[in-house]
């Protein structure tokens, strides 16, 4: 099955997708990768500018723990950050972007990628069909 | 001020913290994320205080200090300092949010309209004493389940300042020039000069402390400023933190983190002036009295208490609550010293008798004096 996805793309669903299930998966696919190298599995620090919309200015808001895992196998290498502390689920991440960047196991990666977007796209349609049952409509007399 | 260590009282130090732990119950990774999971309001403002958007340090934070919020806050910063800065992520717009909470108390019609979202602003403010009692209505009560609405809610609302731009009614902006993110000016890298640039004033306000931002904020409202505040706009909302992929160079989303913005406007001569605060979390007093405080402090010749010297320098939550609880610290010999002078100007105006007699006493005695003085050089 060809890759549909972006590493970007698979790992922005990924991050918010329940930690037990990215770390299953990653688990199932260590077997096929071989001996892996951690250049880096840490927590860490993410600033996240914002800008203002009275003038334009861009400014740091505050910043976000974040973990982060940089691995290496057969001449590629994979990444992953969440928000968070969690550097096992990082790790996860980064060992499901390193079989996407070798084409290991790209057909089930890519299907749970897949029901994961859905599953995410559902809890926000429901989110945003609660929010719109608030909407208002102000009157003056 | 001249500061000298003092020692001693290490056993008295150990079994005074043993006491503080033991006189509440002991934190457990259950309470912690229910505190997580219940007070998502109290947990952002000591986010956003912090600096650190971490929900499930700022609620160990919180239970770990007993819900002293300056404690919790500080716990926050220090965890803060012991980690690196990875990476900067891409700058957030609205565009780029997913809103749950739009208002306006300016217009009633706006483009794209008006969310309450969740909010208890039109709710009655009566304790539900049930809960108390155990009576509390079950989470599958039909009463207490939102009925959502057929379509889903738009994700992107146009902002009313544009709305307000394409009218005249406040200046024009220019497009904002493409910034690498590390160069943004940095309140926690960058020594503070006044006047701040505004991206470390606007910094200053998403991290200030919530009580000070509003006492200085009140007293504008109160008639001490020169503005009359009302929200233009105010968002709750989600957003994605975007970073690069150090391989691919693509960007991608490390996941969602909570954020909030306000803008508010007042009379100007011929358009509106707006003032503008945003932090991590949702906390809608800082919102708007932080927006309310950046108009004041963009004004010519503010009120003393609401220029920006005062306003950043006294709502930063650690310098000020640490500065105010240091003083219940050993002063001893400063103290001290400052005793023996004081022995030493009633020995000189009063005499070395007076030393150790009632100040009142003294003064009263010191009059008489002066008094028979009088008497005696009126009758020689």
């Amino acid at each position: 099955m060809p890759q549909t996805r972006s590493r970007a793309d698979a790992l922005s669903v990924l991050t918010k997708a329940p930690a037990p299930i990215v770390k299953a998966l990653a688990d199932s696919l260590l077997d096929e990768l071989g001996d892996i190298r951690v250049l880096k599995n840490q927590t860490g620090l993410v600033m996240l500018p914002y800008t203002d919309s009275a003038q334009g200015t861009t400014f740091h808001l505050g910043e976000i723990l974040v973990a982060e895992a940089h691995i290496e196998a057969q001449g590629q290498e994979g990444y992953g950050m969440v928000v968070g502390r969690d550097v096992v689920q990082a790790m996860a991440l980064a060992v499901i972007d390193l079989a996407l960047a070798l084409g290991h196991q790209t057909a089930t990666i890519i299907q749970l990628v897949d029901e994961q977007q859905q599953q995410q796209a559902a809890d926000d349609d429901h989110l945003l069909k609660m929010v719109e049952s608030t909407r208002v409509e102000m009157e003056t007399f | 001020m001249a500061y000298v260590a003092t020692k001693g009282g290490e056993k008295a130090i150990q079994e005074s913290e043993k006491l503080y732990h033991q006189l509440k119950k002991p934190v457990t990774p259950e309470f912690v994320q229910e505190i997580m999971d219940t007070m998502p309001y109290l947990v952002d403002r000591v986010m956003g205080e912090g600096s650190l958007y971490a929900p499930e340090l700022a609620a160990l934070a919180l239970a770990q200090s007993g819900g002293d919020l300056y404690e919790a806050v500080l716990l926050l910063r220090a965890y803060r300092s012991t980690q690196p800065r990875l990476a900067y992520a891409k700058p957030i717009t609205v565009d780029d949010m997913l809103t749950l909470r739009r208002i306006s108390a300016a217009f009633k019609d706006i483009p794209g309209g008006q969310v309450l979202g969740p909010s208890l602003d039109y709710s009655h403010r009566i304790l539900d004493l049930n809960i108390l009692d155990g009576i509390a209505a079950s989470e599958d009560d039909e009463d207490t389940q939102v009925e959502a609405a057929e379509k889903p809610a738009a994700t992107r609302y146009p902002l009313v300042a544009d709305w307000l731009r394409q009218q005249g009614m406040i200046a024009a902006i220019d497009v904002p020039e493409e910034i690498d993110a590390a160069d943004i000016p940095d309140v926690t890298r960058d020594p503070v000069m006044m006047p701040a640039p505004r991206a470390h004033r606007l910094q200053a306000l998403a991290r200030a402390d919530t009580g000070g931002v509003l006492a200085l904020g009140y007293a504008s409202m109160r008639g001490y400023g020169f503005i009359h505040p009302t929200v233009n706009e105010l968002r709750l909302a989600y957003a994605d933190v975007q970073v690069k992929h150090p391989v691919t160079g693509e960007p991608f989303s490390a996941g969602r983190v909570r954020v909030s913005q306000a803008e508010v406007v007042t009379k100007g001569k011929s358009t509106y002036k707006i003032g503008f605060t945003a932090t991590m979390g949702w906390n809608e007093v800082k919102l708007i009295a932080g927006a309310t405080l950046d108009m004041e402090m963009s004004q010519a010749d503010p009120h003393p208490a609401l220029n920006e010297d005062f306003v950043l320098y006294h709502t930063e939550p650690i310098e000020s609550s640490g500065f105010c609880i240091h003083f219940k610290l050993p002063h001893y010999v400063t103290f001290s010293s400052g005793m023996d002078n004081m022995r030493k100007v009633i020995n000189v105006l009063y005499g070395a008798a007076a030393a150790g007699k009632d100040a009142d006493d003294r003064e009263v005695e010191a009059e008489e004096s002066k008094t028979s003085e009088v008497v005696t050089k009126d009758t020689m």
